[in-house]
């Protein structure tokens, strides 16, 4: 979606939670770009809490103490694996390659952290921003550097979509979707955008399904011709 | 929510303080009893556990951030553990709401409420019924035009012009 058209007519909509399908997708990449429409939905979110405060009503005593104490047990599974975890790491001998390939990474990494740093923070915003969805992350296959996706499947039913961070496909090339069951992969979608967008997906996704992404010529192939970039199983 | 993120439990206990009573209401008002709307607001308090470090205070408050989880969860637990619930049943209860803010007759405690409930009272009667959906059912705004027989393009306006036409009131009510 361009930053200078402004969805006016469903900011409203989205504060409450009741937008769905493509304008949804399109609204919360434009979100990202447009700091008007944030200060807006912001605003209608607020009227939207207010509405909900007339509804105050007394939980029994217990739910606090059951919150708490479920956060603190959450807290203490994760931190003593987190540091044994760490200190396993540390204390294992480490072959002298492996240090130099981390240092070669390091510096590559800091070469492109400067241009990547903004769109990759703007991918995990956008993601960060599906609530109520399930969420898988794709990996990226190292066909192509800095890429990332995310399948998204809607909790409301709505149609499942993914969030990508692509460079712009070669001249003449397009992004194409894939949905793969047991082993035949069918045509999802395909995206010309650079940067990070959302892609609707065209073909149903079930449980275990792969999804993938590859480039493909322009306007896209029955079936998939090039590498696959994303991958990752529903 | 820095604490919370920085994984402080009383952090979420000072945050429910401040929240709960409000989650806990909607999500009863939206999940129809007690029960689910307990199992509900734990999920979504802890769910504000696990994501407290991917908020954005240029997103939105931490309340309404809250809220938006709280609201997704209801609508998850319905289309899965509370499928038995009829969506007409859900309608239903929405149009009692209507009833209820011009008549309800239960001591709201808070000005603020009071005020809202007046500004809602005050709405054309189509934009009421539609924000009431909105609100209740849990439906998005396609299955409302589905669900009422009325053109998506009209449930979208009625969206809007309610919306904007109680944040205004409730702004001209906070400036008296």
């Amino acid at each position: 979606m361009n930053a200078t058209v402004h969805p006016l007519d469903d900011l409203a909509a989205y504060a409450l939670g009741v937008l769905d399908g493509d304008e949804l997708r399109a609204l919360t990449v434009h979100l990202e770009s447009c700091a008007s429409c944030r200060a807006e939905v912001r605003s209608f979110a607020e009227t939207a809490w207010a509405i909900a405060e007339t509804q105050g009503r007394d939980a029994p005593p217990r739910m606090r103490a059951a919150i708490v104490e479920r956060a603190r047990q959450d807290a203490e599974r994760r931190a003593p694996r987190r540091f044994a975890g760490l200190w396993r790491e540390l204390l294992r001998p480490v072959p002298l390659v492996v240090p130099l390939a981390l240092a070669a990474v390091l510096l590559v990494a800091l070469v492109g952290y400067g241009s990547a740093r903004r769109d990759a923070d703007r991918y995990a915003t956008v993601v960060a921003g599906a609530v109520g969805a399930r969420v898988v992350s794709l990996a990226a296959t190292g066909a192509v550097a800095g890429v990332r996706g995310s399948l998204v499947v809607p909790a409301n039913g709505g149609a499942p979509y993914l969030i990508l961070d692509l460079p712009a496909p070669a001249s003449g090339k397009t992004w194409e979707a894939w949905v793969i069951r047991g082993g035949t992969p069918v045509r999802a979608g395909v995206t010309d955008a650079r940067g990070v967008t959302a892609l609707t997906l065209t073909a149903n996704v079930a449980g275990g399904d792969t999804i993938a992404v590859t480039e493909e010529p322009a306007g896209g192939v029955d079936a998939p011709t090039g590498r696959a970039v994303l991958a990752g199983t529903s | 929510m820095a604490r919370i993120a920085g994984g402080d439990p009383a952090a979420l206990g000072e945050l429910y303080d401040r929240y709960g009573r409000t989650v806990f209401g909607i999500l009863y008002r939206l999940l129809g009893s007690a029960e689910p709307a307990e199992e509900v607001t734990q999920d979504a308090f802890h769910a504000v556990w696990r994501r407290a470090a991917t908020y954005r205070v240029d997103r939105g408050s931490v309340r309404t951030w809250l809220l938006a989880i709280a609201r997704n969860a209801a609508i998850d637990w319905r289309r899965t553990k509370g499928k038995r619930l009829e969506r007409e049943a859900a309608i239903d209860e929405a149009a009692e709401l209507i009833e209820e803010t011009r008549v309800d007759d239960r001591v709201i405690a808070s000005l603020r409420a009071e005020r809202v409930r007046a500004a809602v009272a005050v709405l054309p009667d189509e934009q009421r019924v539609v924000l009431s959906l909105a609100f209740w059912s849990g439906l998005s705004q396609s299955e409302i035009a589905e669900r009422t027989g009325t053109p998506l393009g009209t449930v979208k306006s009625r969206v809007r012009l309610g919306m904007s036409k109680l944040r205004e009131r409730l702004r001209l009510e906070g400036e008296r």
